[in-house]
């Protein structure tokens, strides 16, 4: 074989056990609980020690420790907007309303889950996809999910695509008019 | 004999990973060791399939429906021939996410094949070969 | 083939019939797929099935007469109409509300006062946004595909016509 094709294969192989190595990070086919499909576990958990912890929970206040340990992470806090909790089965959602000019509606945040081993309640954080499907047809209007998410919700994108489409075909025009037609 | 459910079901309950990387690496190879330049960019194509192939399968949630399978994300019962208009329960909806970037990477992988072939057509005007070899010759005798 | 001086493609009446036939009905159903709320679809993929319409024209019957069906002078309205479009709509909804509302929220147009906003939205994406994404593609897959197909007479292939007959004689 020439030496460019056994270094090829040599480098390709490299690269195939390396995927191998961090094959054990992706989630399984069709898990409907991965990060990318519901909800992404933040590490932040308290005590369950305390008994008022339930009862304000469940009257809709959360308590400030979770909230300032939540904003030093660098995510909205729940104590400086408006925001409710509410009971689901397995655990609490928390839904915050952020100021936006024309839409201030309050939106799924964070779930609150009670762990077993340790007493201890854990924050979730929920992924964007939950939203839209559960919104998209009465803030849209629109039953198709992925074209409502490409022109409405993730409208600047398109804009940005057109154009990439738009300057391919002026580059293809600058490289191959023959002289004398443009 | 071979304990499949080595590393918590690395191999079978992760198969569309494996296909994917199968793909990408002959994609990979063919960019490198091929001589043609036509064939560098078809194996620049494979390998931009086998990207968009992966991503769309995260967005799987069939071990969650049940056993019906997921549907596409299409809200049912709205279309006017469905069941008079009345949305359904218990639908589990495949994730839309990942189709919408990948809308996005399909166009930009097309455009980019576009003003590769244009640029393969203008290297045959100018030096009358796409052999990778003979254009390097070709470049050493004009005393680069 | 550089010895005969003969056609380079023959006439075929079983495929030119096809072809005439076919043409209309692609191009209905890339109209449908580009209305993307009802079903699946959307701009892209309504305007790719748009210019492969073309391309199948431009197959069948030659090049010089598929370019006289999307002729040159329209190359450079079309192709940015859509991006006028998308990128007018946004500047719209800032002029409207006088300042008030983002760039491409379409719930600050009047429109939606007549309306429910959420209408408002789906009028929008459907009617303009991608319509105006549609036609953009379709533009640009065709002249992409005119200019890899074109085979001009420039400097270059001037030579390399008069050395082969050279070479001939």
């Amino acid at each position: 074989m020439k030496p460019i094709s056994a270094m090829a294969l040599l480098f390709v192989v490299f690269l195939g056990a390396l995927f191998i190595y961090v094959s054990e990070d992706i989630p399984d086919f069709g898990d409907p609980y991965s990060p990318a499909n519901r909800y992404v576990n933040l590490h932040i958990s308290i005590d369950v020690g305390a008994d008022g912890l339930e009862d304000s929970l469940r009257a809709g206040v959360i308590p400030e420790e979770l909230s300032s340990r939540i904003k030093a992470r660098g995510f909205p806090s729940p104590s400086e907007t408006e925001y409710s909790v509410e009971e689901v089965e397995g655990g609490w959602d928390v839904l915050i309303a952020k100021e936006e000019l024309l839409y201030p509606e309050p939106e799924k945040y964070y779930f609150l889950k009670e762990e077993e081993e340790g007493n201890k309640l854990v924050v979730y954080r929920y992924s964007i996809p939950v939203r839209w499907e559960e919104k998209c047809e009465e803030e849209i209007g629109v039953p198709n999910m992925v074209t409502a998410g490409l022109a409405d919700y993730r409208g600047y994108d398109t804009l940005g695509e057109t154009t990439v489409i738009f300057t391919a075909g002026i580059a293809v025009i600058l490289l191959l008019r023959r002289r004398g037609k443009l | 004999m071979i304990d499949w459910s080595f590393g918590g079901g690395i191999f079978i309950a992760k198969y569309n990973y494996w296909i994917s990387i199968l793909l990408m690496l002959i994609g990979f190879y063919a960019m490198i060791a091929k001589g043609n330049l036509l064939k560098k960019v078809i194996g620049l194509n494979i390998f931009q399939t086998a990207i968009i192939l992966f991503f769309v399968s995260l967005g799987d949630a069939t071990l969650g429906s049940w056993g019906k399978g997921v549907t596409e994300p299409i809200v049912k019962g709205t279309l006017p021939w469905a069941a008079g208009g009345i949305v359904e329960h218990g639908v589990v909806y495949a994730n839309p996410l990942p189709h919408v970037l990948m809308l996005t990477a399909i166009v930009v992988g097309a455009a980019t094949t576009a003003v590769a072939l244009a640029l393969i057509i203008r290297m045959y005007e100018e030096y009358g070969t796409i052999e990778e070899e003979e254009i390097i010759e070709k470049e050493r005798e004009l005393g680069v | 083939m550089n010895g005969k001086k003969g056609k380079i493609w023959e006439e075929n009446v079983i495929i030119e019939t096809i072809t005439r036939l076919m043409v209309p009905f692609i191009q209905i159903y890339a109209l449908y797929v580009m209305v993307g709320t009802e079903g699946a679809g959307g701009g892209f993929q309504g305007g790719v099935v748009f210019a492969a319409s073309i391309v199948l024209f431009t197959v069948t019957f030659g090049i010089s007469k598929g370019r006289k069906r999307l002729p040159e002078s329209w190359n450079a309205a079309l192709n940015s109409l859509g991006l006028y479009l998308y990128a007018g709509v946004g500047l719209l909804c800032i002029v409207l509300s006088l300042g008030a509302a983002q760039y491409l929220n379409y719930a600050a147009l009047p429109l939606s006062q007549i309306m429910s906003p959420a209408h408002t939205r789906a009028l929008m994406i459907s009617d303009v946004v991608e319509v105006g994404i549609g036609l953009t593609v379709m533009s640009i897959f065709a002249s992409i595909f005119f200019d890899l197909a074109w085979k001009g007479e420039g400097k270059k292939n001037k030579d390399k016509n008069k050395g082969d007959k050279e070479v001939q004689e």
